[in-house]
């Protein structure tokens, strides 16, 4: 089944790809909605036949594909992967849906988003590094498109740099993978073919760094990050949505799974220094996102500080904390989502993103209230406010890292104080206050551009309320995780890194 | 801006920030620039505005009249069916002097909305409650920014001197005691508090005074709307001099305070006092409403840090001419309750014209109270024009001197518009909706 989430996106993206070109967007629109909406019930269909009792990989294909290279067609979910595998299906349905207007080459827009999709289901459920290393790559150039084609004022630039860090990033980790393999003399490039606890700690330790760098400018932490907010920016809404919903997820997957799974004896090393790279990014996130004038590039750093939350959990490893950070990857990747989505509403709708223009869209018969007040919730959602799921994400990360890494995690705290603070802003500025008479000639939003958001608002809402939910996919994965790592101290691991 | 050129070449052009707007006043136009679409727009909202203004006109005068001191007025919106059927004097075929054409009780449309509402047949206090009614809210608040900004065209309008007279205080005096006569609670209270009491009927007799205006104004409003439908008006000058006409046909109208007590009728301001219409009404209701104070509840508060009240009266400026019409939003208060009373009595041309702008439906509360700023600016356009007929010269006066002393009176009623908030503005560009 999991074949299918990858190849049915890329059979849709040839389908639309070569559809008559007399055909309107809106009807090429439908058409990769289907699609989009087929993949959707695949993964609702695995979501029901997920055994949450176990901690392996289920749904596993095998195909021995070029066995000379080592590369198998080897696939497999677990409960780290099942829950960004969901979040990207719907995030997919969701970022074709919300195109709703007249676009230039829809073919090529719509089947470069499907192509999109299949390479972060293939990433996501590849058990072989250079299959991961090959969907990692797939997704690159239909996202450079993407921005380069339809995306805004200074999107060649933008498109550019993010084209540089991702092939950067991808060439690292392609290095890192084929390190690892050959150096432990494996046979195959197969996930669970590799051990890497035969090399030596400092061979580890490079080995390790690079794939943390890797990983780090996909996530991004600061400072590999400044490609982000210039992608963000000037991407579309509905691109904006799958860089910052999915696409930045990826990073953080590769963190926990190759970074903290394939090197659990070097992990402590690093782990002090990711948890205060991962509270930088919080504060440095924050911080800009305070200084900021335009609300998508205040939500644009706001990602840079909750994905630090993620590089904290991961770095303190216990069960708590990694299923927060679990948890805090679908819950920004919800979350941003909806803001981005909201943004580009306001956008759509205003024709500005400026915090000193917008003002009064609370108003009830000019502004555009129903957006507003979902900006609002998505605002509390990502500042932390109990009742919505990033409270729920945040406070097990806080409650897991606290006890390792107690300083990092009080500047988190601080930097969720933060998060509030530049939320307030942004509603305060957009949502509140006098309409103004000569700019409030808005057109309304109908409800068929607030279905999205209301469907995100509900999850966002709903899994706040019952994170079970959220938690019950990855509970035995990331406890089996954390137990597989040794408990050995830094010190003890430097120790020996010293002997050798 | 519709620019007019000079047509009056004896004098040069004026360099007024709204020259062009005062060209078009000495051409005998209004400050409305006159286009098919705001002359469709402001007599429709005359006629809507007028069927709420047949009951405000009813009602604020069986308040002054009838229930008078209740120290419980609960029921002060209940009018009663005498006073629905109470004959205007500007209407029907008992008129003193008919304006209108059509019936001198209450309009067929009110009767029709106050049967049932929108919500259809239910005990009147239901739609009380549910405010699914005649706000008289609204004509209250006109009448207590006229009660508040007293002394408006002093000395022509000797109304508000009257109220301070003792001979006034005499009348009110007595009708307090014969309406409290065997309560001696109240009566002690009156005792404790005999100020409290005769401002109480210093309000009631605004009250009077802002029912008799509006008597004559539900009858010009229905006619104006009559003759647009027969095709009689060819544009908003039209409409603005048939105001003109009215003001001065009616001005001599006596204002005046009766109260009914126990059935008889205690005279508070007698009509022999000669206070007419045009002084003692009229011109306090314009300054008062129009530009002073705001009757749009809920669009508006003074913010006294943000130095938005004046330290003079005069200096107020939120009346309807520079009334913000958005609401404030946040709170999502509804958009006045005039518009809200407007909306239930629109033509059919101006339903089909809300629909086609804006959000249509959504906002046909914000549309509409636009469109009445707009017939507002063309009611105070007549006023303007009246008040240059009475005190000033005719507008094709050979005499250049008099032609200049017409120009300095435009420019300074011009000059109350150079306000940033005034929407004289707005108002020339057909886009402000």
């Amino acid at each position: 089944m999991l074949s299918t989430l990858i190849w049915l996106p890329v059979l849709g993206a040839a389908i639309v790809g070569f559809l008559p070109g007399n055909l309107t967007a809106s009807r090429l629109r439908s058409i990769a909605l289907a699609i989009a909406g087929v993949i959707l019930l695949v993964t609702i269909w695995l979501l029901t036949q997920f055994d949450i009792n176990s901690s392996g990989l289920q749904f596993q294909e095998y195909l021995s594909w070029i066995p000379q290279l080592g590369l198998t067609y080897k696939l497999g979910v677990d409960g780290l992967s099942f829950p960004l595998l969901v979040l990207s299906s719907l995030l997919t349905a969701i970022v074709i849906y919300s195109r709703n207007e007249e676009i230039q080459r829809p073919r090529l827009y719509y089947a470069l988003i499907l192509l999109v999709h299949a390479g972060i289901v293939g990433a996501f459920v590849a058990q072989n590094l250079l299959l991961f290393v090959l969907f990692y790559e797939l997704e690159l150039i239909p996202l450079y498109l993407l921005i380069a084609i339809w995306g805004g004022e200074k999107r060649g630039y933008a498109a550019i740099k993010f084209l540089i860090y991702t092939a950067v990033s991808g060439i690292l980790i392609l290095a890192g993978f084929l390190g690892i393999t050959w150096l432990s003399n494996s046979e195959s490039f197969d996930f669970d073919a590799i051990a890497t606890q035969g090399l030596p700690i400092t061979t580890q330790l490079i080995l390790l760094v690079i794939l943390l760098v890797g990983f780090g400018i996909k996530t991004p932490i600061v400072p590999l990050h400044t490609w982000l907010p210039d992608a963000y920016v000037e991407a579309s809404p509905p691109v904006a949505i799958l860089l910052g919903g999915v696409l930045a997820k990826l990073g953080t997957y590769g963190l926990v799974r190759f970074g903290l799974q394939l090197f659990p004896e070097t992990w402590p090393i690093v782990a002090p220094g990711l948890a205060t790279l991962g509270a930088i990014s919080v504060l440095y996130g924050a911080l800009s996102a305070i200084a900021q004038k335009d609300i998508k590039r205040m939500v644009a750093y706001s990602s840079i500080g909750h994905m630090g939350y993620v590089l904290v959990g991961a770095a303190a490893l216990t069960p708590i904390a990694l299923i927060g950070v679990v948890a805090q990857m679908v819950s920004h990747g919800l979350i941003l989502a909806l803001l981005f989505y909201l943004v580009g509403v306001i956008e759509a709708k205003t024709g500005t993103r400026e915090l000193d223009v917008l003002n009064g869209l609370l108003n009830p018969l000019r502004g555009l209230p129903s957006t507003g007040a979902m900006l609002i919730l998505a605002g509390m959602a990502s500042a932390g406010i109990p009742g919505m799921m990033g409270f729920v994400a945040e406070f097990l990360v806080f409650q897991g890292s606290f006890a390792i890494f107690p300083v990092q995690t009080l500047f988190c705290i601080l930097g969720s104080g933060l998060t509030a603070v530049y939320f307030v802003i942004l509603l305060n500025r957009t949502c509140f206050g006098k309409l103004d008479n000569k700019l409030a000639y808005y057109p309304k939003v109908l409800r068929s551009e607030q279905i999205p958001a209301l469907i995100m608002a509900a999850l966002i809402l709903f899994l706040g309320v019952q994170p079970i939910w959220m938690l019950r996919w990855s509970e035995r994965t990331t406890t089996a995780m954390v137990a597989a790592v040794p408990t050995d101290t830094p010190q003890q691991v430097a120790f020996r890194m010293l002997r050798e | 801006m519709i620019a007019t050129a000079p047509i009056n070449t004896k004098i040069p052009p004026s360099n007024h920030e709204f020259a062009d707007v005062i060209h078009r006043l000495e051409a005998g136009g209004s400050m409305l620039p006159d286009t098919p679409e705001n002359l469709m727009q402001i007599i429709g909202i005359y006629k809507a505005y007028a069927v709420p203004m047949d009951f405000y006109w009813r009602d604020l005068l069986y308040i002054a009249e009838q229930v008078f001191l209740n120290p419980l007025p609960f029921f002060k919106y209940f009018i009663s069916k005498e006073y629905l059927e109470r004959h205007n004097h500007y209407a029907g075929d008992d008129a003193d002097l008919r304006i209108w054409r059509g019936v001198a009780t209450a309009h067929p449309e009110l009767l029709a909305f106050m049967e049932k509402g929108e919500t259809g047949k239910m005990p009147k206090l239901f739609h009380h409650l549910w405010h699914d009614r005649i706000n008289m809210e609204f004509a209250e608040a006109c009448m207590q920014a006229m009660l508040w900004h007293r002394g408006m065209y002093a000395p022509y309008n000797k109304f508000d001197s009257y109220l301070d007279s003792e001979e006034y205080k005499a009348n009110a005096r007595r009708a307090i005691e014969a309406y409290f006569q065997g309560n001696p609670v109240m009566l002690g209270l009156y005792k404790l508090f005999p100020d409290m009491f005769i401002e109480q009927v210093r309000q009631l007799s605004y009250y009077a005074n802002l029912g008799l205006f509006w008597e004559v104004m539900a009858p010009v409003f229905f006619e104006m709307s009559d003759i647009y439908d027969e095709g009689g008006f060819k544009g908003v000058p039209d409409a603005m001099n048939f105001l003109v006409n009215g003001i001065f046909a009616i001005a001599g109208r006596p204002i005046y305070h009766h109260a009914y007590i126990r059935g008889e009728c205690y005279e508070i301001i007698p009509k022999s006092k000669g206070f007419t219409w045009l002084y003692e009404a009229a011109l306090p209701y314009v300054e008062a409403v129009f530009y002073r104070t705001a009757p749009f509840r809920g669009t508006k508060s003074y913010n006294a840090q943000a130095k938005e009240v004046p330290d003079d009266q005069k200096d107020f400026h939120y009346g309807i001419l520079y009334a913000d019409v958005f609401p404030v939003g946040t709170a999502g208060i509804p958009p006045t309750l005039l518009m809200q009373d407007m909306y239930h009595f629109l033509p059919p041309y101006l339903v089909d014209y809300y629909q086609k702008h804006c959000r249509g439906q959504d906002d046909v509360l914000i549309q509409l109270g636009i469109t009445f700023q707009r017939s507002m600016y063309n009611v105070t356009s007549a006023v303007i024009q009246a008040l240059r007929t009475a005190l000033l010269y005719p507008l094709d006066d050979p005499n250049p001197k008099h032609l200049m002393a017409n120009r300095a009176f435009f420019e300074s009623q011009m000059d109350r518009f150079t306000r940033p908030e005034a929407r004289l503005r707005d108002v020339q560009s057909q886009d402000y909706r």
